[in-house]
C-alpha cells in the first residue's frame, strides 16, 4: 500500500520537498549578503521587533545571529506551506480518492479497511519527517550550528505532523475533498491568526499567552538557534497521533463515501434561477462562497481590531518609529494597508478557486451534456465566471467596510469606513487579473490549469507579502497584480495602474474565453 | 439550412489526439426517422465520433452534416434539435436527479414537465435523491429521462443501456420505438447485439476508427453465410465434394455446414440427392458478423472464432 501511494505521488512529494528545502539556502544567502558583519546583524536585531514582523512571521529572537534571522525570514512561510502541503496530500489520497470511487476498488482487494488510510498517513508523515531532516541537513551545511538546525527541522516536521492529524480528521468529518481541504485551511488560518495576535501581544522576545493556543505557536516556541527547546515537540506529535487515531475510529464507524452528516432527500425539480449557468454556479459553490465570506468577515474584524491595538502600541515605541518614520500615524497606515492587501489575497484565492470550477466541470465530464444543450461555450463559461467577478467585488466591499468599521470604531473615526472601503475596492482589477490568468490557463492549457493557476497565485502572494524580505528586485515586487495596485492608505491613488490592470485582465479573459470556445473539450479519462 | 433525408451524414471522418489517430476515415449515415446502430470494440472511436457530431470535438477536414448543419459552427442552433445521452453519466453529487434533469433540459430549450414525470414513472426513478446516492443504473436513467423528455428530432445515445436492468432495458426499447413512430431519428452506440438487432434499422460497424461494414440488417446478413444443419438418412454420405459447402462437421446423421448466400440455391439442389429428413437454417446473428470482423483481435487474445 505504502509503495502504491508513493508511486502515485512521488513527483508531487518531490516538488513540495524541493520547494520547501530549497528556500533555506536561497534565503540564507540573501541574508548573509544583506547582513555580512556582526555589527549589521546587531543593528538589525535592535529594529527587527516590529508589530508587522511579529504579526506576519512571529516574535523575533536571536535576531543578531544568522540562524535567528533565517528563522525570522523563512520559518513562518515554511511552516504554513508545509501545513498546506500536508493537508492537500492527505486529502488527495484520502477523501478525494474515496469521492471518486478509487478507494472502493482498492478496498475490495485489500485486507484491512484501514490499510489504505494508515498507509496514506504513514507516507505523508514520512514526507514531513524527511522534509524536516533535509532542512536540518541543508541548514547545517550552510553552515549553521547543528543543534539549532536540528531543532529547526524538528519544529517544522512536528508542525507538519500535527496538521497531518488535523487534515486526517477533516477528511473523515466532511464528505467531499473540497470540504476537507477547506476545513483544514480554516484550521491552519485560525492557528496562524491566533498566533499573530499572541505575538503582537508579546513583551520583548516573548509572545503573549494567546500564542500558546496555536500549534504554530508551539512549534515557534522550540526557538531554533535561540534556546533550542525540545518540549514543544511533545504536544505536536501527541496531537498528531491523537487526531489520526480519532480519524481511524470515525472511519471504522461510517460507510464508505459518507461523512459524519447523512444525506437528506432534496427537491425533485430545479428552480428557475438554478437553470441558468450563473445560478447553477452559485448553487454549486454556495457552501464554499459562504466559507470565503465568513473568512473575510472574521479576518477583517480581527485585522481591524489588531490595527487599533497596534496604533496604541506605536505611540510609545521609538524602535518602530525608526522604521516607518517618526510619525506614528503613518506607521499605522502602513500596517492597515498591508492588512487590506491580505484581504485582497483572500479575494484572489476565491476567484482562482471559483473560476477553476469551469475546468472542474469540464474535466469531470459534467460540462459535456450541458454544452450539448443549446448554449454557446462563451455563454456557458461566461455565466459561470460571472460568479468570481461579482463575488470578488462583494468580498472586497465587505472586507473593506468591516475592517473600516472595526478600525474606525476603535479610533472613533467613522471616516475610516469609507477610506478602507476605497482602499479595498481598488484591488478589484488586480484580483481580476489573477482570475484572468486562471481563465487564460483554462482556455489554453486546460489540463495544467489548476496547478498553474495556483502556482501563479502562490507566487503573487509570496512576492507581495514577503518580496521585500527576500530583497527581490522592485521590477518583480512592484508589478504583481496586488503590488501594482496603489497601496492605500499609505500611497497615493493614481489611475494609470488601475487602467493597465483592467486592460491586462480584459486581454487575459478574452483570450481564455475565445480559446475555450474554439478548442476540443478535454475530459479527464 | 438544407433539408436532406439524412439526419447524420459523415464521410471519411478523421481525428487525432496528438500523435494518436482515433478516427481514420469513418463513414456514418443515419436516415431520418430511422434507428441506426453503431457498433465497434472498445476504443474503436464511437464516443469520439459522437462527440464530433455534437461539436464537442472538432473534426479534421471533412464534411460532417448533422440535421443539415455543421455541428461545430452551428452547434447552438442544432442542439435545440438534438438530445444526447453521454457514455459516462456524471452528475453533480450534491444535486438531486430531478434537478439535474431540469438543468440539462433547460439548456436544450425547455422542460416538458408532463413528459418528464411520465418518464420518471416509466423508468421508476426517484428524482428527490442526491446524485451521489444513485447507483450506476439510476444515474444512467437521469440522463435518459433528460434526453427522452425533449422533443428533439435526433437522439444521440452513447451506450444508453449500460447499467440498466432487463426490465428497464425493455422500457428503454419501448421509448426508442415510440420515438421512431413520432418520426425522430436515433443514433445508438452499443455493445449489446440483441439490443441492436431488436431495435435498429441500419447498423454501422467500425474498427480502429474505420467503418468496416454498414447497411440495413437484412443487407448485412445477405452478404454473409447461413448456417445449415441437416439430418440425413444415409450416414455414409459425404457432403464435402459439394461445391459451396464450407466448415463441414458431421455428427452421426447430422451434418452442419455454412453456405455463402449466393450459393444457397445450388447447394440445396445438390442436397436433395442426399435425401435430407430435416433441415434447419440459421441466419447469421449480428454477433457472428461482428466477431468475424474482429477475428484478428480476438485471436491475438487467444479466443478462437467460429
Ligand atoms: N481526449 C483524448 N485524448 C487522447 N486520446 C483519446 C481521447 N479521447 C479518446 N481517445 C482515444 O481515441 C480512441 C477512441 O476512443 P473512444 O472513446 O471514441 O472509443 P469507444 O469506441 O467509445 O470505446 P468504448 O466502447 O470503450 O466506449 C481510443 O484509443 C482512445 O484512447
Ligand atoms: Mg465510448
Amino acid at each position: 500500500m505504502v509503495r502504491f501511494i508513493l508511486r502515485r505521488n512521488w513527483l508531487r512529494l518531490l516538488i513540495w520537498a524541493v520547494v520547501l528545502v530549497g528556500m533555506i539556502p536561497l534565503v540564507y544567502e540573501s541574508q548573509r549578503a544583506a547582513f555580512p558583519t556582526e555589527a549589521d546583524r546587531e543593528a538589525y536585531a535592535s529594529i527587527a521587533n516590529t508589530p508587522s514582523v511579529a504579526a506576519l512571521t512571529g516574535t523575533p529572537y536571536a535576531a543578531d545571529t544568522l540562524g535567528g534571522i533565517l528563522v525570522l525570514k523563512i520559518w513562518m512561510t515554511l511552516a504554513v506551506t508545509l501545513a498546506f502541503a500536508t493537508s492537500f496530500l492527505v486529502t488527495r489520497n484520502g477523501r478525494a480518492d474515496e469521492e471518486d470511487g478509487r478507494t472502493e476498488l482498492l478496498r475490495s482487494n485489500v485486507l484491512g479497511r484501514h490499510a489504505y488510510t494508515v498507509a496514506n498517513y504513514l507516507v505523508v508523515g514520512g514526507f514531513d519527517i524527511l522534509v524536516g531532516a533535509a532542512i536540518t541537513a541543508v541548514a547545517a551545511a550552510m553552515p549553521l550550528p547543528f543543534d539549532g538546525s536540528l531543532v529547526l527541522g524538528a519544529s517544522l516536521a512536528g508542525l507538519g505532523l500535527f496538521f497531518l492529524g488535523v487534515s486526517a480528521a477533516c477528511g473523515q468529518l466532511t464528505s467531499t475533498s473540497r470540504g476537507a481541504n477547506g476545513l483544514a485551511a480554516v484550521v491552519i488560518g485560525t492557528a496562524f491568526v491566533v498566533r499573530a495576535i499572541g505575538d503582537l501581544d508579546g513583551t520583548g522576545t516573548t509572545p503573549g499567552w494567546i500564542s500558546g493556543l496555536s500549534p504554530i505557536g508551539w512549534a515557534q516556541q522550540m526557538r531554533a538557534f535561540g534556546e533550542n527547546r525540545w518540549w514543544p515537540l511533545a504536544p505536536l506529535v501527541g496531537g498528531a497521533i491523537t487526531l489520526c487515531a480519532i480519524a481511524v475510529r470515525i472511519e471504522a464507524r461510517r460507510d464508505l463515501g459518507a461523512g459524519v452528516l447523512p444525506d437528506r432527500p432534496g427537491p425533485s425539480a430545479a428552480g428557475r434561477f438554478m437553470m441558468t449557468p450563473f445560478g447553477l454556479a452559485l448553487r454549486l459553490q454556495r457552501a464554499s462562497i459562504a466559507g470565503w465570506f465568513a473568512a473575510v468577515v472574521v479576518m477583517a474584524l480581527l485585522y481591524g481590531s489588531v490595527a487599533s491595538a497596534m496604533a496604541n502600541l506605536l505611540g510609545s515605541n521609538p524602535v518602530f518609529a525608526a522604521v516607518f518614520g517618526p510619525n506614528g500615524s503613518s506607521a499605522t497606515k502602513g500596517v492597515i494597508a498591508l492588512l487590506v492587501m491580505l484581504n485582497a489575497i483572500v479575494a484572489s484565492a476565491f476567484v482562482v478557486e471559483s473560476a477553476l470550477q469551469v475546468r472542474v466541470e469540464e474535466a469531470s465530464g459534467r460540462a459535456e451534456p450541458q454544452l450539448a444543450g443549446s448554449i454557446s461555450r462563451i455563454q456557458w463559461a461566461g455565466g459561470r465566471l460571472l460568479l468570481p467577478i461579482i463575488g470578488s467585488a462583494l468580498m472586497l466591499v465587505v472586507g473593506g467596510v468591516v475592517m473600516g468599521s472595526a478600525y474606525g470604531a476603535s479610533q472613533n473615526d467613522a471616516a475610516q469606513v469609507w477610506a478602507l472601503l476605497c482602499a479595498s475596492v481598488i484591488y478589484w482589477p488586480g484580483v481580476l487579473v489573477t482570475a484572468g490568468v486562471t481563465v487564460f490557463m483554462i482556455g489554453v492549457v486546460p489540463r495544467l490549469a489548476p496547478s498553474l493557476s495556483w502556482a501563479f497565485f502562490a507566487a503573487v502572494v509570496i512576492i507581495s507579502v514577503f518580496g521585500e524580505l527576500f530583497s527581490l528586485p522592485t521590477l518583480i515586487t512592484g508589478n504583481t497584480p496586488l503590488t501594482a495596485t496603489p497601496r492605500l492608505p499609505v500611497g497615493q491613488f493614481t489611475m494609470p495602474p488601475i487602467l493597465v490592470l483592467t486592460a491586462v485582465a480584459a486581454v487575459l479573459w478574452a483570450i481564455g474565453l475565445v480559446r475555450f470556445a474554439r478548442r476540443d473539450l478535454a475530459q479527464d479519462a | 439550412m438544407t433539408t436532406t433525408s439524412l439526419a447524420v451524414d459523415v464521410v471519411g471522418l478523421r481525428k487525432s489526439f496528438g500523435r494518436q489517430r482515433a478516427l481514420d476515415g469513418l463513414d456514418l449515415r443515419v436516415e431520418t426517422g430511422q434507428i441506426a446502430g453503431f457498433l465497434g470494440p472498445n476504443g474503436s472511436g464511437k464516443s469520439t465520433t459522437i462527440r464530433i457530431l455534437l461539436g464537442l470535438l472538432r473534426a479534421e477536414a471533412t464534411t460532417v452534416r448533422v440535421l443539415g448543419g455543421d455541428p461545430w459552427n452551428d452547434a447552438v442552433a442544432l442542439h435545440r434539435r438534438i438530445a444526447y445521452v453521454p457514455g459516462d453519466v456524471n452528475l453533480w453529487p450534491n444535486l438531486t436527479g430531478g434537478q439535474a434533469i431540469d438543468i440539462l433540459s433547460r439548456l436544450r430549450g425547455g422542460v416538458n414537465t408532463t413528459r418528464r414525470d411520465e418518464l420518471l414513472q416509466r423508468f421508476d426513478l426517484d428524482p428527490s435523491k442526491k446524485a451521489r446516492a444513485y447507483s450506476k443504473g439510476n444515474r444512467q436513467k437521469v440522463a435518459l429521462v433528460a434526453a427522452l423528455a425533449s422533443d428533439a428530432e435526433l437522439l444521440i445515445l452513447d451506450e444508453p443501456t449500460s447499467g440498466l436492468d432487463p426490465i428497464m432495458e425493455a422500457a428503454f426499447s419501448a421509448c426508442i420505438r415510440e420515438a421512431r413512430t413520432e418520426g425522430r431519428s436515433v443514433l445508438l452506440s452499443s455493445h449489446i447485439f440483441a439490443e441492436v438487432e431488436n431495435l435498429c434499422d441500419t447498423v454501422t460497424i467500425i474498427r480502429l476508427g474505420k467503418t468496416v461494414e454498414s447497411g440495413t440488417l437484412a443487407e448485412l446478413r445477405h452478404l454473409r453465410r447461413t448456417t445449415i444443419s441437416v439430418i440425413l438418412d444415409d450416414t455414409t454420405a459425404d457432403l464435402s465434394p459439394v461445391p459451396g459447402v464450407n466448415d463441414l462437421a458431421m455428427d452421426g446423421q447430422r451434418a452442419t455446414f455454412t453456405v455463402a448466400d449466393p450459393d444457397l440455391g445450388l447447394v440445396l439442389a445438390e442436397l436433395a440427392h442426399f435425401k435430407p429428413r430435416a433441415l434447419v437454417s440459421t441466419p447469421p446473428s449480428l454477433e457472428e458478423l461482428f466477431l468475424r470482423h474482429y477475428g484478428t483481435e480476438l485471436a491475438a487474445n487467444g479466443v478462437s472464432v467460429p
